[in-house]
């Protein structure tokens, strides 16, 4: 019937203009619009992945019964809260309001037409619980956590010319994939010594190469929720912090050495202040300057991204001349002194690096244990126990302590097991209440009545809408350890220049910005934008791309994302070529109301954008735009107005 | 109605979307005490200067730039060049702006207390630190809100860079907010409609939108879901704007474009004088880059030289158009960099000291205020604070620097903060 239908309808039928002309039956005396000419979707990402995305670390399903009684006990610890404070609990959510904001906010996007209708349609009691577990082991559950920590982590492939971090960014997202031990892995990224395809982890430590003292501020900002950055200069103005502290935590790392045979030479005015690399590296640079024209340039970064690999080697760390306090003088050296509690007596005798990260991790440092657990808590319900997140001090007390210290006893009891502490946090009725407003500016503290509504992410808005259009929208992922190791290691100590020569091209085939680009556009380029997962992307994106407009962060500031309103942001929703590619012939949306009887059509649209069924109300304004304009243009409308609603674009 | 615009031309047709639509839809009405009017009607009658602010992001170093001091082991490689100020020199790499420097005021003895850069430039942008429980308005939002804007449909004010760790409007109302542009060259993306889409079938769906949203709109009822509707209403506002051509660069002559440089912030400062020619009153222009911590001199000619050939641009073709009388140019970065050389060729954060100019509306012009000492290191007497320097900006502008105003929660808050405008400067 829909073949029909197509050919009765003259001229070509293509993408939003075209679409739908069989699915509605509504006939329609006004003329069609003018038919744009749009580009296709690529094939490819019309196809569903043909096998498994990735390997996911499996949930134990037997553990449902425990899952339940932590989240119980949190919700017994808020429901007194309530009663104290008199706080009315929000509405419990309903199956629809589950399924859209449960996806969201374990696989960062909304949820298909077929997962949404499967679930609302599914009878058995504890379906609830076998959607949190079956999203708790999905690829897209690696990629919506993968892009929550690259904004904490600041992740980016070349932070710095030299760096060619994205075996780092492979190793994040695998160590989420196979849902690792937070303090394993943080230990790990601590320590971690190597080039960065030969031990991917050595990443953290590159992060902020040359800056050795911003390295401990960031570090210990991230992993303990604590501020000491201040004190770097003088002491801090609002903590208790020194900056004799500062540099004694600082001086546990001093030793960290970033440059292969590190044969640094300290900067006189006048000479070459460039860190002098090992006479084989130095001979190699000057022989490609001379011989290779244009082409030296990229070729010397390639040869020292082979020679920045991370050692530790015990060094002293001194006092800044300007040191003004008395309790030391300027240029003293300084002995390594942790900030609080005590080094791990197992790492006494360890290296200054491995005390610091065992006293970092260790159990006993509790702050390890809140900083994670309050930040998985704001993550979840929107705002933290302890806000910012990364500031905890006397002044700046949790708004509820004693539900803090039970999240972090709890993160402790699950072995810093984070995905089970988000199974906990999503499991409780708390949660799984509709969300309420939270006023940051307000003198009395958020209550937890249900989680603060918040617009998605930049992330989850890409990721629903190329849910919208792409059947496959892991065409493209992002590069192994492997993949790099293969085209990028030189063996510095035999090679010559046509040897890094090989390699150098080798590698710009490969990860070349411009091949790179070709490669993606060719997989799943769309009018100059790649329909891809927002985890898998070259990172930070141009801030003209979509995901940037949304506020996703330019991987230079902690928890840099944002969900303001931008007039840059509206306008693409209005006119720009992701929303025109929802509309396309082959696009997800499109194929999923083709397939519509007529009267289903509304519903399919609902469904597929905004998780629900229409109202009553909704249907008859629904009905009216199919029935005003032709069907195809009163669909396409349709489709459109819901993508630009407020209800699209926020999580209650 | 639908009929009438269908087969009206489409400059009418805008006209009925912004009249009805723009009004109808998006619960403009939802907005208390917001008149949905505001820009047209019963704003305050624009008065002051525009103000374009070039945001030096990662902190620039005033030894290589404004502040050199020649023959001191702390310069390092920069060697220094004379002014057009008798007994002033700047960096090598800033010989157009020498040649200017009796149009400028240079302050050489900012000094601040934060050497992390967020933070510093929060302070920048809103005169006080920054805060969990409260967000303070950028100046640039300070100024629209009072001073008004001048153009109906064009924003009051536009950020050319990353809006993510933007101050913005604060706790002002969101329209004040800056609007971004993320590459100056490209303008504002995605302003028109597609060709296919008709403004008729342009306001249908708007309307369907604000239709189906009303249920949702109406249970969130509060300042998120207020702050998009509003802004959904300035993008409809902004696509029927007769003055887009404001954005588009590329309408400006070979000469004029190569003059201010290809770089981003030679481009923005190109597409600032546009805007402020056509009632934008106030642009910030980034431009990062300058956080030197390693290989200082390898970076640096570049770096410097970008800036160099857009200020000097701007302020030659702000001059010569007549519009420098009226425009306030600030050239402003969170912090300075040491004096000490690092190890690795680099400065580090250096919040003692740092350089600031200003030239234009309101200031003197060649005029050196204040200095470092002789190593660079900290101010040598008339420090000026981050408020005192926006204060003077403030004053400069003829913005009422003393008046209090009250955020929502009651407190009151200045522009300058409890910083002083410097007298010296004002003009």
């Amino acid at each position: 019937m829909i073949g029909e239908l197509m050919r009765k309808r003259a001229g070509p039928v293509t993408g939003v203009v075209g679409m739908l002309a069989a699915a509605c039956l509504a006939a329609t005396t006004a003329p069609p619009e003018p038919l744009p000419t749009l580009a296709k979707l690529p094939v490819a990402v019309t196809i569903p992945p043909s096998g498994p995305v990735m390997a996911v670390a499996r949930i134990d399903g037997s553990r449902r019964a425990r899952v339940r009684r932590e989240a119980a006990a949190i919700d017994d610890h808020l429901a007194g809260r309530w009663r104290e404070h008199g706080v009315e609990p929000s509405t419990p959510l309903d199956d629809s309001q589950f399924v859209r904001r449960m996806v969201l906010e374990l696989a960062g996007r909304i949820p298909s037409y077929e997962e949404a209708r499967a679930f609302l349609e599914d009878a058995s009691p504890e379906k609830r619980d076998a959607l949190i577990e079956r999203l708790l082991e999905s690829p897209d559950y690696v990629s919506h956590f993968y892009n929550h920590w690259a904004d904490v982590l600041r992740l980016a492939e070349r932070p710095q010319k030299n760096l060619v971090l994205e075996p780092y960014l492979a190793w994040i997202k695998d160590s989420i994939r196979t849902n690792r031990r937070y303090d394993e892995w943080v230990h790990e990224m601590l320590t971690a010594d190597g080039r960065p395809w030969e031990n991917p982890a050595v990443g953290f430590q590159l992060r902020d190469d040359g800056m050795p003292l911003p390295y401990v501020d960031n570090t210990v900002r991230v992993l303990l929720g604590t501020q000491i950055g201040c004190a770097q200069c003088h002491d801090h103005p609002f903590d208790r912090w020194t900056q004799h502290q500062f540099y004694e935590l600082a001086a546990f790392t001093a030793g960290t050495r970033t440059r292969l045979n590190a044969g640094i030479r300290p900067a006189k005015p006048g000479q070459d202040p460039k860190p002098v690399p090992p006479p084989v590296v130095r001979t190699l640079i000057r022989e490609i300057r001379e011989e290779k024209g244009r082409k030296s340039g990229p070729m010397i970064q390639f040869i020292l991204a082979n020679a920045t690999a991370v050692s530790f080697k015990e060094a002293s760390l001194k006092l800044p001349h300007d040191y003004q306090y008395d309790d030391a003088r300027p240029l003293d050296r300084v002995e390594p002194e942790i900030l609080w509690g005590d080094v791990p007596a197992t790492v006494r005798n360890a290296d200054g690096r491995e005390q610091f990260a065992r006293w970092v991790v260790s159990r006993s440092n509790r702050q390890f244990a809140r900083t994670i657990a309050n930040r998985i808590w704001k993550k979840v319900m929107g705002v933290g126990l302890v806000e910012p997140v990364d500031d905890f001090r006397d002044q700046n007390p949790p708004s509820d302590r004693e539900l803090l210290e039970h999240l972090a006893g709890l993160m402790i009891r699950l072995d810093f097991d984070v995905r089970e502490y988000v199974r906990v946090l999503v499991s409780t009725g708390a949660y799984q209440r509709r969300a309420v407003l939270h006023d940051p500016t307000s003198a009395e503290p958020f209550r937890f009545a249900g989680p603060a509504l918040r617009r998605m992410t930049a992330e989850q808005v890409w990721d629903s809408i190329v849910g919208l259009i792409a059947r496959n929208p892991w065409t493209v992922q992002r590069p192994t350890v492997a993949d790099v190791a293969e085209v990028a290691a030189i063996d510095l100590r035999t090679a010559t220049v046509a040897d890094v020569e090989r390699q150098f091209d080798r590698f710009m085939v490969r990860f070349g910005p411009a091949a790179r680009q070709r490669r993606y556009a060719r997989e799943c380029g769309y009018q100059g934008l790649w329909l891809m997962k927002a985890s898998e992307m070259p990172t930070p994106l141009p801030l003209g791309h979509f995901l940037r407009q949304f506020g996703q962060s330019d991987r230079e500031s902690i928890d840099g994302g944002r969900t303001v309103p931008t007039i840059p942001q509206i306008l693409a929703m209005f006119n720009g070529p992701v929303t025109h590619a929802t509309l396309e012939e082959g696009s997800v949306i499109y194929e999923t109301v083709m397939q519509r009887d007529p009267e289903e059509v509304v519903d399919a649209v609902f469904l597929s954008i905004l998780s629900r069924e229409p109202s009553a109300e909704d249907r008859r304004a629904a009905v009216e735009e199919l029935t005003a304009v032709d069907s195809a243009t009163g669909c396409g409308n349709l489709v459109w107005a819901l993508l630009n609603t407020r209800e699209f674009l926020f999580i209650q | 109605m639908s009929r009438l615009i269908a087969s009206a031309d489409d400059r009418i047709a805008r006209r009925t979307l912004l009249g009805s639509a723009a009004k109808a839809a998006f619960g403009l009405t939802l907005l208390d005490g917001v008149p949905a009017g505001r820009a047209a009607a019963d704003a305050p009658v624009p008065t002051g200067a525009n103000v374009i602010y070039l945001m030096m992001r990662g902190a620039m170093s005033h030894l290589d730039t404004f502040d050199p001091k020649p023959g001191r082991e702390e310069q390092g490689e920069t060697r220094v060049i004379a002014t057009t100020l008798p007994g002033v020199s700047f960096g090598e790499h800033l010989p157009r702006l020498a040649g200017l420097a009796d149009r400028l005021t240079i302050i050489r003895s900012l000094t601040t207390e934060t050497g992390a850069h967020e933070q510093g430039t929060y302070l920048l942008r809103t005169s006080y630190p920054e805060l969990a429980s409260v967000r303070h308005p950028s100046l640039g939002s300070w100024v629209v809100h009072v001073l008004g804007k001048r153009s109906r449909d064009l924003p009051g004010y536009v950020l050319v860079g990353n809006g993510n760790e933007h101050p913005g409007c604060g706790f002002l109302d969101p329209a004040v907010t800056p609007v971004p542009v993320a590459d100056p060259r490209r303008g504002l993306e995605n302003i028109r409609r597609p060709e296919y889409l008709s403004p008729a079938n342009f306001e249908r769906r708007l309307a369907l939108a604000d239709r189906i949203d009303r249920d949702f709109r109406g249970h969130y009822a509060g300042p998120q879901i207020a702050a998009y509707d509003r802004m959904y209403a300035d993008a409809v506002r902004l696509m029927g704007s007769g003055d887009l051509a404001a954005f588009d660069i590329s309408r400006e002559d070979a000469p004029t474009r190569e003059k201010y440089g290809t770089s981003r912030l030679g481009q923005g400062c190109l597409l600032a004088r546009r805007l402020v020619e056509s009632g934008v009153r106030c642009v910030e222009v980034e431009s990062a880059g300058w956080d030197m911590h390693r290989d200082l001199w390898d970076e640096l000619p570049e770096k410097a030289g970008e800036l160099d050939a857009a200020l000097a641009a701007l302020l030659a073709d702000l001059e010569s158009r007549g519009l420098l009388a009226s425009t306030l140019v600030v050239l402003g970065t969170e912090f300075g960099r040491s004096p000490k050389i690092n190890e690795n060729g680099g400065r580090d954060h250096h919040p003692a000291v740092f350089s600031g100019v200003l030239a234009g509306a309101g200031v003197k012009a060649g005029l050196v205020y204040g200095a470092s000492d002789a190593a660079g290191r900290t101010p040598d007497g008339d420090a000026v604070s981050v408020a005192d320097f926006n204060a003077t900006i403030a004053a400069a502008c003829g913005f009422p620097w003393q008046q209090e105003f009250l955020a929502p929660n009651g407190r009151p808050f200045r522009i300058g903060n409890a910083g002083k405008p410097i007298a010296a400067v004002l003009a």
